[in-house]
């Protein structure tokens, strides 16, 4: 078998796991709609977009799809590969004669596949309850920026699971961060009713751009929301992330020398 | 025989601590070697280093001809694992686990073979979450296998295991015995080592203590058997060491005689008994366990490593 489809193999086996895995559905999936419900619930009619009045119902459609991509590209690939490490499952992936890209690949992928779908998902939502029209300029920017979003957040991933010590640790961290820079970036409250200072700091961070670009796919006419500043954010910090990943990556959990 | 692995003069430290302290060793094609030691002999750490998942600080180490720092693909198609820690994916059952394993190597087993070899014919298709942790364990020993490796390194493999799942697990090493295959076994039961071991390598705080096979280290490490009783009031000690020698021990009311002619020993003292009309309490003679030998072994320091850090 080539590494290739020895690559979409594993995948195909993640996935499966995926599929068998309760608790992963719920909160990656069934959360996610939930939240979207629940939020057009509270805030419904009109809210504020750039200085515009804007339906609330795109809005968070898709500030929610913005969610998803932290929530599955982030805490929870944060969480497998902990969880694998310190189960002892990365360490015997290695000794076996399968390449180590092939695991992280599979890993991706299955994440890949998992934020497409559950995307997929909201947009559906949002077209049926929320009457999102899904135009071309929408569907460009949708598809530019949870590729770009799933880059930056698996690589914070990886690089992050370097610094957690126990899946413990991570199971807090992912899920934590994610919904302190949902706060942040106007993704659970719109930014008009936000201080200045603190849009400030959410700029700093990759979600903010991710929404903000989102947003602007899904409530601008004719634009794709695509542009420079947010594409350029979220390269940067998935470059940073890999270079931090690349050399804090750790396949075993506990130090040499305890035995 | 070709040696399989070879080990000279193996050194090892973490931090200031040196944990191996310069080992040497061979397995033979074919051979189960038992290595043995108690918790923080260095075990572990040498299988690792045997394994590729450790660099070595001195020393040679071939297996299989390559030097493991230096792992290849091809080589780690040849060798087999079973790590003592991996606890796998509750969601998948033994025959999705098993095959998905099966597709990283080049040459493996048949999957169905494999689960019969090691005894889940019936659990093949129950996820490895209903497991017991006998199964668990022979679930790993199965991925260890399925790349039909020509040496297989088994890391503890029945710690933690019942006494009944212990015993299905040595007659499915005995199983890979008759396969021919050569094994690296590590345990700290020297029953186990016994049990299941051509050969047995004592290893205590990073150095050999001793090695041979289990009736080599019997006669070797010269234990005695030991004869015992105890004591009635006016006993005189002096009088049976007039007749067996200054080797008669007396502790509190239980004398003790060390020796290696227990028969002859024996004649003596009830023949001394009846005439000296001494009655001879709770009278045993005990041929100590190799267990025993292992425990008096790991209990003592030795002279070599008195001195160097230890944690």
């Amino acid at each position: 078998m080539s590494d290739a489809r020895l690559a979409v193999a594993q995948t195909r086996f993640a996935l499966r796991g995926y599929a068998r895995d309760t608790s992963a559905l719920v909160f990656t999936a069934l959360f996610p709609v939930i939240l979207l419900l629940l939020f057009n619930a509270i805030f419904k009619g009109n809210t504020k977009f750039d200085g515009r009045d804007v339906p609330s119902g795109a809005y968070y459609t898709a500030s929610i799809i913005s969610y998803v991509i932290t929530l599955v590209s982030f805490a929870s690939l944060l969480n497998r590969i902990t969880t694998a490490r310190e189960r002892g499952l990365l360490k015997r992936f290695r000794g076996t004669p399968m390449p180590s890209w092939v695991y992280l690949v599979s890993e991706i992928g299955r994440t890949v596949v998992v934020v497409y779908a559950t995307v997929a998902l909201i947009v559906a939502v949002g077209a049926i309850f929320y009457h999102v029209h899904l135009s071309g300029h929408l569907l460009e920017g949708l598809v530019v920026y949870v590729a770009l979003g799933v880059c930056c957040f698996c690589s914070l991933a990886l690089a992050l699971s370097g610094v957690c010590k126990t899946a413990d640790s991570a199971s807090a961290i992912g899920p934590l961060a994610a919904t302190i820079l949902s706060f942040l970036s106007g993704v659970f409250i719109p930014t008009f009713l936000m201080p200045t200072w603190l849009i400030d700091i959410g700029k700093v961070f990759p979600l903010e751009h991710a929404a903000q670009g989102l947003q602007s796919a899904f409530l601008i006419d004719g634009s794709t929301g695509i542009n420079a500043i947010n594409t350029g954010v979220l390269l940067a910090w998935a470059v940073v992330a890999l270079v931090v990943a690349s050399r804090n990556f750790r396949w075993e959990a506990r130090g040499p020398g305890v035995n | 025989m070709a040696a399989v692995v070879e080990v000279e003069q193996l050194r090892k430290s973490y931090g200031q601590v040196e944990r191996l302290h310069g080992i040497s060793f061979e397995v033979q094609a074919g051979e189960i070697l038992g290595f043995l030691g108690v918790n923080g002999a260095g075990k572990t750490t040498t299988i690792e280093i045997l394994e590729g998942y450790r660099p070595r600080d001195g020393g040679r180490v071939s297996v299989l001809g390559t030097d493991p720092a230096k792992a290849t693909r091809e080589w780690r198609n040849r060798i087999g694992l079973v790590l003592q820690e991996c606890e796998l994916d509750p969601v998948y059952t033994v025959r999705e686990t098993l095959t998905m394993f099966a597709r990283y190597f080049e040459r493996p087993t048949d999957v169905a073979a494999t689960i019969g070899a090691v005894g889940l014919h019936e659990k093949g298709d129950e996820r490895i979450g209903r497991l017991s942790g006998g199964q668990k364990r022979r679930l790993d020993v199965a991925l260890g296998l399925v790349g039909d490796p020509e040496v297989l390194f088994l890391d503890e493999p029945t710690t933690g295991l019942d006494p009944v799942a212990r015993r299905e697990m040595w007659s499915m090493i005995e199983g890979l015995r008759s396969a021919g295959k050569t094994i690296f076994l590590t345990t700290h039961y020297m029953d186990e080592a016994e049990h299941l071991a051509d050969r047995i390598i004592i290893l205590r705080a990073g150095l050999i203590a001793a090695q041979g096979t289990a009736e080599e280290l019997n006669a070797t490490l010269g234990y005695h058997t030991e004869i015992t009783f105890e004591s009635s009031p006016g006993f005189d000690v002096a009088r049976l060491r007039g007749v067996l020698g200054s080797d008669v021990q007396l502790e509190g009311s239980v004398v003790r005689l060390k020796t290696n002619r227990v028969q002859d020993d024996l004649t003596v003292l009830l023949e001394w008994a009846k005439v000296e009309r001494v009655e001879l309490g709770k009278l045993q003679a005990i041929r100590p366990s190799l267990d025993d030998v292992f425990v008096k072994l790991a209990e003592e320091t030795p002279a070599s490593v008195q001195g160097s850090p230890r944690e």
